[in-house]
């Protein structure tokens, strides 16, 4: 028995997927590391939302999922949370990583200097047509430093706990097997702050942005000051069964620090850190960390309101599933309205319904 | 309209309904109440005045139970009631306040739910307190209503569209749907036009009279207080300064504060 | 002794998709889920395979209640050839070689989207919702730590409140699916959005429901033998919708919860919303041996 929604189902859905796939042609290792050379941005912003760092598999998923940016997400994210943890990584401090930049926009110059690093920020924006015309866009070579910039820097809001700006709050330790993994529980609230911390590190790069900039705009009550952004590599140092403690390799990270004056004696920071190279993201997600605190219930800035609405996961799949079929809630809203009408107008009813056999 | 001639109270019983015992409480580095105590008695109006900012709301809110005290205690001469009302969790202070306490704040947003309809404003605590039943809910929302003088026919409209005067009145009829223990009133008539102002006094000196509510009312206005009140408590800066039956405070004021309260308004 | 011996060979996924620490996971609130009926159980609900909102908190119950033994049925909107069912259908089998049927006297699980099937559930069955909204507490708070507080503190006053103003506004209970409902005279839980017409087949089962929102991140259950009573006023009863007098145009029932087919010339053409049913009567009018089951619904009435 066919129905209108649903004729030939399982057939329907085979074929639909192959239709989809049709455009996008094989994909090989070749395409998957063409994929992550060229497009270094992209791999960091999913690897990021995704929270799993891993270059190859980004570019991957990136490949499979034709460039929909939510669909590799999905990929990534399904594929992570099977994989076992086999251990906790050390705690990274902020001065240990090896920076490649570093800016604040809070003094005109900083203790450890201000490090531009690798940035379009500078670029006119014109659009290199030529390439299509048959020329090579060929970046011209950098040209080194006569000093190179050091390796590792202070944290800039250490100095200012020294001058008594920033309240230096006493250091809550937890054992690094103790951390709350927002992976393998729920986010509740009042959220622990790991919890809000790996909430902002893994959101939608837009959202976040869409949100934080509502509160730059004014709809929140703090206006931001980029203390530090800081872009580095550090390294992931997990210990050996035998005992010793080795790098297992290096992860990009972005790490983004904003403060404001509202506080009455010191300065307010909002923070945010993720994985991959995403300034945007950081700086918008330290927007609203740092516009949480006591913010109304149900504003952009209240923090349940931007971590629930900014998941990229969630949000996308609830918007999809719209999509669906919906014909079960429709006929019962559908009979109420008709109940109700005929008490209003016995008379006539707008839709014939089938007589009582 | 029923005559505003004052009654001396009626103490039918001496034991006080109310009774709070230094009362503390601290907003950050505010000090919004400094050990205050207060006795209200069965059937009696307490009023109190203060300035701006003297802590009458914070006490009205703590008698409602809506905040905890950092220090004090709290009792109501109730069956079945703790010494110290604040021990009472969430769940049973909502049922208390739902059956024992009303009140009527200054403002109306914070008593109504503007969009939804009158009646079910009042009706939503019956619903509270249990009551299961529709028609009883559209009858006793009615008789309150009623009893608050507020017109029937707009029972079902929302006080967004409702003028201030009805809005208190919605409110009051929130307050009393349970035949509550006491009626708490904060500045239910400031921000009234004049003549408004008297109409909704007059509704809340009949139901005095009629029903012997007891009744706690703040308000900067000494005329509204000594219009309604026995009894008068006046506080400043968080404490209380003096307090005595109305006629003699306001006659022969001790307090130097009182005494300059009651000459401005002479 | 060798290390392969000891060690299982690298799979790219677990049986039944899940790792066991999420399965682990899974019991353990499945559990509690039961222990307090109708109350909602954070879960930290894992990516899966499919999108979230699609049923992907339902899946995770399947996945993890799955074994080769099992026979699951998956319906949508009342039907199994709905493409998002056959999707699901598709993947549990694919990752745990359990069979499939459309038919729900031989399902042992059955993972559902907004219907609940018109044959009698049995003891040995279980029912799985999928919930996209588990929190009937929504439209009236929508700030979840405050609503969770008001369920703890059986804080339902709003919520009747919106049934006052819906009979004052329209002469009726407007409500249509997700009808909130007290289980256990405790919790008020969301049945997810089956329609008032399936919200009393919960009511004293024989069957365990579970109801698992895998965006929202919660799970909750209605163990058999438990009471589940929509909200109404003692003197406004429940209505379901008014399809006891429909007939499907395909298989002939009647008494059924229909879907409503616009006809080009204006009028309404009805079938049967549990389609196997439906596939079930038509065989039988070929002649064909097939057994029904008991249905909750004789005649469009429910019987209690
Ligand atoms: N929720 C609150 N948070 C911070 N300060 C408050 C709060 N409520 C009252 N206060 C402070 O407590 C003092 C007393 O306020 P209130 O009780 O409203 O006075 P009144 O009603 O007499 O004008 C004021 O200084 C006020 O600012
Ligand atoms: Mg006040």
């Amino acid at each position: 028995m066919a129905y209108v929604a649903t004729r030939g189902g399982e057939r329907a859905i085979e074929q639909a997927e192959r239709l989809y796939r049709a455009q996008m042609g094989p994909i090989d290792a070749g395409t998957v590391a063409e994929i992550e050379a060229a497009l270094p941005s992209l791999i960091d912003r999913v690897m990021g939302e995704a929270s799993l760092y891993a270059p190859d598999l980004a570019a991957l998923a990136l490949a499979q999922s034709g460039g929909d940016l939510y669909e590799a997400l999905l990929l990534l994210r399904a594929w992570r949370t099977t994989q076992p943890r086999l251990q906790i990584a050390e705690v990274v401090e902020p001065d240990q990583g090896f920076t490649h930049r570093r800016i604040s926009a809070a003094f005109k110059d900083i203790p450890g200097g201000q490090i531009l690093g690798p940035t379009l920020d500078y670029a006119h924006r014109l659009l290199a047509t030529d390439v299509l015309q048959g020329d090579t866009f060929s970046p011209a070579p950098v040209e080194p430093a006569r000093k190179p910039a050091p390796a590792r820097h202070p944290s800039l809001a250490e100095w200012q706990k020294e001058q008594g700006l920033i309240a230096d709050k006493p250091l809550q330790p937890v054992e690094k097997d103790d951390i709350p993994d927002l992976t393998r529980e729920p986010l509740l609230f009042p959220a622990k702050r790991a919890h809000s911390l790996q909430s902002l590190a893994r959101a939608d790069t837009g959202g976040m942005l869409a949100l934080g900039y509502s509160a730059m705009r004014g709809y929140g009550n703090a206006h931001p000051t980029v203390n530090e952004l800081r872009l580095s590599e550090v390294e992931v140092m997990v210990r050996h069964p035998g005992g010793a403690t080795f790098s297992a390799g290096r992860v990009k990270t972005s790490q983004a620090e904003v403060v404001t004056a509202r506080g009455k004696t010191d300065l307010s920071i909002g923070f945010c850190a993720t994985l991959g190279w995403n300034e945007v993201k950081v700086i918008a997600g330290a927007t609203l960390d740092l516009n949480a605190p006591g913010a109304p219930k149900n504003s952009p800035v209240n923090e349940e309101f931007f971590l629930y609405h900014t998941e990229p996961v969630e949000s996308s799949g609830f918007c999809i599933h719209f999509k669906l079929p919906h014909y079960v809630t429709f006929q019962s809203a559908l009979d109420n309205l008709r109940a109700a009408r005929a008490k209003r107008e016995p008379a006539k009813s707008p839709v014939q319904t089938e007589e009582p056999a | 309209m029923t005559a505003l001639a004052k009654q001396p109270p009626q103490l039918v019983r001496t034991r006080p309904l109310m009774t709070l015992n230094g009362i503390s409480k601290t907003y950050d580095d505010v000090t919004a109440l400094d050990d205050v105590s207060a006795q209200v008695y069965p059937g009696e109006v307490l009023g109190i005045v203060g300035e701006s900012g003297s802590g009458k709301s914070t006490f009205l809110r703590l008698m409602n139970l809506q905040e905890t005290p950092d220090s004090g205690s709290y009792h109501l001469d109730l069956p079945d009631l703790p010494d110290n009302l604040f021990t009472l969790d969430r769940f049973e202070r909502r049922m208390l306040c739902a059956r024992q306490i009303g009140i009527v704040y200054q403002n109306p947003h914070e008593g109504l739910l503007m969009t939804h309809s009158s009646s079910g404003n009042v009706a939503e605590r019956l619903l509270i307190a249990g009551e299961r039943r529709f028609h009883v809910l559209r009858e006793k929302a009615q008789s309150a209503l009623e009893a608050s003088e507020f017109p029937i026919p707009r029972m079902d409209a929302p006080p967004i569209e409702l003028s201030g005067g009805m809005q208190q009145r919605v409110q009051l009829a929130k307050a009393i749907a349970l035949e509550p223990a006491v009626l708490l009133l904060d500045e239910p008539t400031t921000g009234l036009d004049v003549s408004v102002q008297a109409l909704v006094l007059d509704t809340l000196k009949r139901l005095q009279q009629e029903r012997r509510i007891t009744m706690v009312l703040v308000s900067h206005d000494l005329g509204v207080i000594r219009t309604m009140a026995d009894r008068v408590m006046v506080m400043r800066r968080g404490q209380v300064v003096e307090d005595g039956l109305v006629d003699q405070v306001f006659q022969d004021p001790q307090h130097a504060y009182t005494q300059q309260l009651v000459h401005a308004k002479l | 002794m060798t290390l392969a011996s000891l060690t299982e060979n690298w799979k790219a996924f677990s049986y039944g998709f899940l790792d066991a620490s999420a399965k682990r996971e899974m019991r353990r609130k499945m559990i509690k889920a039961v222990a307090v009926p109708g109350c909602q159980m954070p879960y930290a609900s894992r990516e899966v395979p499919i999108a979230r909102g699609w049923g992907t908190g339902g899946l995770q119950v399947t996945l993890t209640l799955l074994n080769k033994a099992s026979v699951v049925k998956v319906i949508d909107q009342g039907a199994d050839d709905s493409v998002n069912a056959a999707s699901i259908r598709r993947f549990l089998t694919r990752v745990s070689g359990a069979e499939a049927t459309w038919d729900t006297l031989d399902a042992t699980l059955i993972q559902s989207r907004h219907r609940v099937p018109e044959e009698k559930l049995r003891s040995d069955q279980i029912l799985i919702l999928q919930v996209p909204n588990p929190e009937p507490l929504r439209p009236v708070e929508p700030n979840m730590s405050v609503a969770r507080q008001m369920h703890a503190d059986a804080d339902y006053g709003r919520l009747w409140l919106t049934l006052y103003e819906q009979i004052v506004r329209s002469g009726r209970i407007m409500q249509g699916a997700a009808y909130p409902s007290m289980v256990n005279r405790r919790h008020v839980m969301a049945p997810s959005p089956i329609p008032r017409w399936d919200v009393p087949k919960l009511n004293m089962a024989e069957h365990l429901t579970i109801l698992s929102a895998g965006r929202e991140k919660r799970i909750y259950a209605v163990p058999p033998h438990t009471s589940v009573e929509p909200l109404v006023f003692d003197d406004v009863p429940y209505k379901v919708e008014d399809h006891g007098h429909l007939t499907c145009i395909r298989s002939g029932l009647k008494g059924f919860f229909m879907n409503e087919i616009p006809q080009e010339d204006g009028t309404a053409a009805h079938e049967v919303s549990d389609s196997h049913l439906g596939i079930k009567a038509i065989d039988r009018t070929s002649g064909e041996q097939v057994e029904f089951g008991e249905t909750w619904y004789k005649d469009g009435e429910m019987q209690q």
